[in-house]
């Protein structure tokens, strides 16, 4: 974790059951609750990931919290800037543990189209500050971009993924 | 006597509510990792440091609501006995001595629902 | 009117230097010269006749700072520019705050960019940047912060209150639309003071411009308003344009009216859904956003892209519009106009929808021209006014519509004026698809490095916030010497401290939902 500032003491759990862990993982990764956390373009594409075309209600991830202490998942869609990023560590710190986090869009990724020479700003890329899991590129991505993103994250969180990949077609 | 052996269901539901409370949070106390940082413990606001204490004078609208639901709660703790009596018997005019109690209550409720405290005015300058 | 105010300005102000420009090549009818001794006549003077502050801004000239104020006025078109030349060590002028009171922004603006000081502001804090900024960003060679304005602009420290408390809707919020922080301070649950905390998306648009050629910096007009993005786009191309005088082929034109429409639609449908939602009501989301999926699916057709559209080029399009776009959208104006009835069921005649916005927010007809508010906002007040009917571009003087306008001011009038825009935007569209021409749709000889001639020019379109003003500073070479944009969303918001004084904090919010802001225009 780069040169945010912060320190986060990641304890295991207490107890560890092996054969519960698959179920818990398995839990985990079907019901993944966001935080309404959107920034600039790439928000208006999440909300419409949440609606009733590309439905992110049937993977589990439909209830979007604003608190962050009921939430599992921060999708950062936007640019961080430099005023809005101890917001943003503040905000990670205050979500409980298991959590991850998705990097949406270019300017979460490595600063977007607005890095140029004298730029004073904006923070290139969310990972200075806090560990992200997924990163989806675009400007903004498709909401079929952020559904294969939760995919990937649940492909993490179980280790098998459980959709098939959607087949191409050209 | 049998009214003893009564009350053991409600100890049993008693058990089980609480159970039913403590068992999750436990559960995941100790099944979930721990990640602890600098601000985790601070209250939520937004994202920003919250500023100012919370120990401030309360407004009066939120006092008088307080009264209102005093008066409700008195009312339902006095009918609590009432309802566990109320199979022993039959008579009507037990219902209807219940009725004038009941309304007697509503008296208050009625005068603070007259006196407009269940309004709140949109704009005060 | 141009005429009377300029006999009057050289009769009732001596020794104030006055010239008529072109409106066409400039964008602006009369041009002052003012010195800081008669700055605060001349705009005492614009105040008296009813002419409201619709832009200030300034320009480094590496000499002198020059601040430039636009006045215009809602009833008749008349835009005026007054330059005030400043000094650029240690630079200071009188400030209009107490005159107009959305100065009091626009100077706090100034003055963490370019480090103006303004005599007897009030509150001269950060506005836009962070704490630990060392330099004004916007002064062409680098001038660092220095210690006396450190202290001045760090002040910003809300003061102790003990009956009451301080609460901040913050950044991360579901109903601020963006990240707008709003710290409001409460007595109980009215509210006793609402102050706006911006820049948490201040993405440097106008330093940008100022390192990118115009073609270059096409992409960002999208990027500041992601909602009414071809509208931006429109306001950049069409400015660059009028600058270098090309002219825009017929067809062209009208498939510009045709797609800004479409794009205002959709803007405004996200708009009902997330006021709605601020309300509590989250049905009506679902299905504006299914009636905007349609346009989104039509647009990428030729656009090629879903959220933040970059169709249009200088001197026309990046591609023609095809039969299938002509068919889609025939289809289209056909279903949506079959679902007003059901949004009319659902939301306006909805009991709880109308006892919460009507009489809340009622913002009055002669505190419009302090503010300079535009848009939906200044229509519901009850003045007609539009950019599309009074300062016409692309194809709209070709194309009759009428403007709807609100009687009280409340959010009840700000709504029913979004779905009577809806409804003309659809009667927009079709007879533009009616009047279509054929033939090309790009002007030709468009040269790739646009140098355009020396000079300044202003430029405004109707986004469907309100008023987008682009003004630009041209010194012959490919790069913009200086770029600004006016965003209606900035003077919209400025009402809000006065609207939501002493009312409810729901209500507040949904005041604050009802001006359709979007932050990053704001922040630019």
């Amino acid at each position: 974790m780069g040169k945010g500032g912060f320190y986060l003491e990641t304890k295991g759990p207490i107890i560890k059951f092996a054969i519960a862990e698959k179920f818990i993982n398995l839990a985990r990764a079907n019901s993944i609750w966001p935080m309404t956390f959107g920034l600039a373009c790439c928000a208006i594409e999440m909300m419409a990931a949440a609606m009733a075309r590309f439905d992110i209600a049937r993977f589990g991830a439909e209830v979007f919290r604003p608190s962050p202490r009921q939430a599992d998942l921060m999708i950062i869609n936007g640019t961080v800037t430099k005023k809005m990023a101890p917001t943003i560590v503040t905000l990670f710190e205050q979500m409980p543990s298991p959590k991850w986090v998705i990097a949406m869009g270019n300017c979460a990724i490595s600063g977007g189209p607005f890095v140029f020479e004298g730029q004073y700003n904006i923070i290139e890329g969310i990972d200075k500050l806090i560990p992200v899991d997924v990163y989806v590129p675009g400007c903004p991505p498709r909401p079929e971009g952020l559904l294969e993103a939760l995919m990937k994250l649940e492909e993490k969180i179980t280790g098998t993924r459980r959709f098939p990949i959607p087949e191409q077609k050209w | 006597m049998n009214t003893i052996t009564e009350f053991y269901y409600v100890l049993v539901f008693l058990i089980v509510a609480v159970l039913f409370t403590i068992v999750p949070v436990v559960i995941s106390y100790l099944i979930a990792p721990r990640t602890i940082g600098k601000k985790t413990f601070a209250t939520y606001e937004c994202g920003i440091e919250p500023f100012g204490s919370a120990w401030i004078r309360f407004s009066v609208v939120y006092y008088v609501y307080a009264l209102i639901f005093i008066a409700f709660d008195v009312d339902i703790l006095y009918l609590f006995p009432i309802a566990l009596s109320y199979t022993r018997g039959g008579n009507v005019c037990e219902f209807y001595s219940l009725l004038i109690f009941v309304g007697i209550l509503a008296f208050a409720i009625i005068y603070a629902w007259g006196k407009g405290v269940f309004t709140w005015k949109r704009r005060v300058q | 009117m141009v005429k009377t105010v300029f006999d009057d300005i050289k009769n009732t102000l001596k020794g104030v230097e006055i010239s008529e420009t072109s409106y066409d090549e400039r964008g602006y009818h009369l041009a002052i010269e003012s010195q800081k001794a008669n700055i605060i006549n001349i705009v005492e003077f614009f105040d008296g006749k009813g002419f409201y502050l619709e832009d200030l801004c300034c320009v480094d000239y590496k000499d002198y700072l020059e601040l430039v104020y636009f006045f215009n006025n809602h009833k008749e078109l008349c835009r005026v520019k007054v330059a005030l030349k400043v000094e650029s060590d240690k630079p200071a002028a009188p400030t209009i705050s107490r005159i107009y009171t959305i100065a009091n922004w626009y100077e706090r603006e100034i003055h963490e960019f370019f480090g103006v000081y303004f005599e007897n502001h009030t509150n001269l804090t950060y506005l836009f940047l962070h704490d630990e900024i060392d330099c004004y960003p916007l002064r062409k060679d680098r001038v660092p912060v220095t210690e006396d304005d450190r202290r001045l602009l760090n002040s910003f420290k809300p003061e102790e209150y003990e009956d009451g408390f301080f609460i901040n809707l913050g950044p991360q919020h579901p109903s601020t639309h963006g990240v707008l922080r709003v710290v409001v301070k409460m007595d109980g649950e009215y509210i006793v003071s609402a102050e706006p905390v911006l820049g948490y998306l201040h993405r440097m648009h106008e330093k940008m411009a100022e390192n990118r050629s115009y073609l270059q910096f096409l992409p960002n007009p999208p990027r500041m308003d992601y909602l009414g993005a071809l509208n931006y786009n429109l306001g950049h191309v069409t400015t660059v344009e009028k600058l270098c005088s090309i002219t825009v082929p017929e067809r062209a034109q009208y498939i510009r009216t045709i797609t800004a429409e479409l794009n205002r639609i959709s803007s405004h449908l996200l708009w009902v859904g997330a006021f709605v939602a601020d309300l509590g009501g989250l049905t009506p989301f679902l299905y504006t956003f299914q009636d905007r999926e349609h346009i989104l699916d039509i647009l990428e057709g030729i656009a090629g892209s879903r959220l933040t559209y970059c169709y249009f080029r200088f001197g026309g399009l990046y591609n023609d519009v095809d039969d299938a776009f002509i068919d889609a959208t025939k289809q289209f104006i056909k279903h949506l106009r079959g679902r007003f009835g059901m949004y009319e069921k659902l939301v306006t005649k909805n009991v709880i929808f109308i006892n919460r916005v009507k009489g809340i927010g009622i913002l009055e007809q002669d505190k419009v021209p302090k503010y300079g508010c535009s848009g939906p906002v200044i229509r519901s007040t009850g003045i007609p006014f539009d950019i599309r009917k009074t300062e016409p571009y692309a194809a709209y003087d070709r194309i009759g519509f009428e403007i709807p306008t609100g009687t009280i001011g409340d959010n009840l009038d700000r709504y029913m004026i979004r779905i009577r825009e809806m409804e003309i935007s659809l009667n927009i569209i079709e007879e533009a698809i009616e009047k279509l021409p054929s033939g090309p749709f790009k002007a030709e000889k468009v040269p790739k490095k646009l140098k355009p001639p020396k000079g300044d020019i202003y430029h405004t379109v109707e986004s469907p916030r309100g008023e987008l003003g682009v003004y630009i500073v041209s010194d012959e070479t490919d790069t913009p010497y200086r770029m600004r944009w006016r965003v209606p969303s900035y003077s919209n918001l400025m009402t809000f401290p006065y609207l939501a004084k002493g009312e409810l904090i729901s209500d507040a919010i949904a005041t604050l939902g009802s001006y359709d802001l979007v932050i990053p225009e704001i922040d630019r």
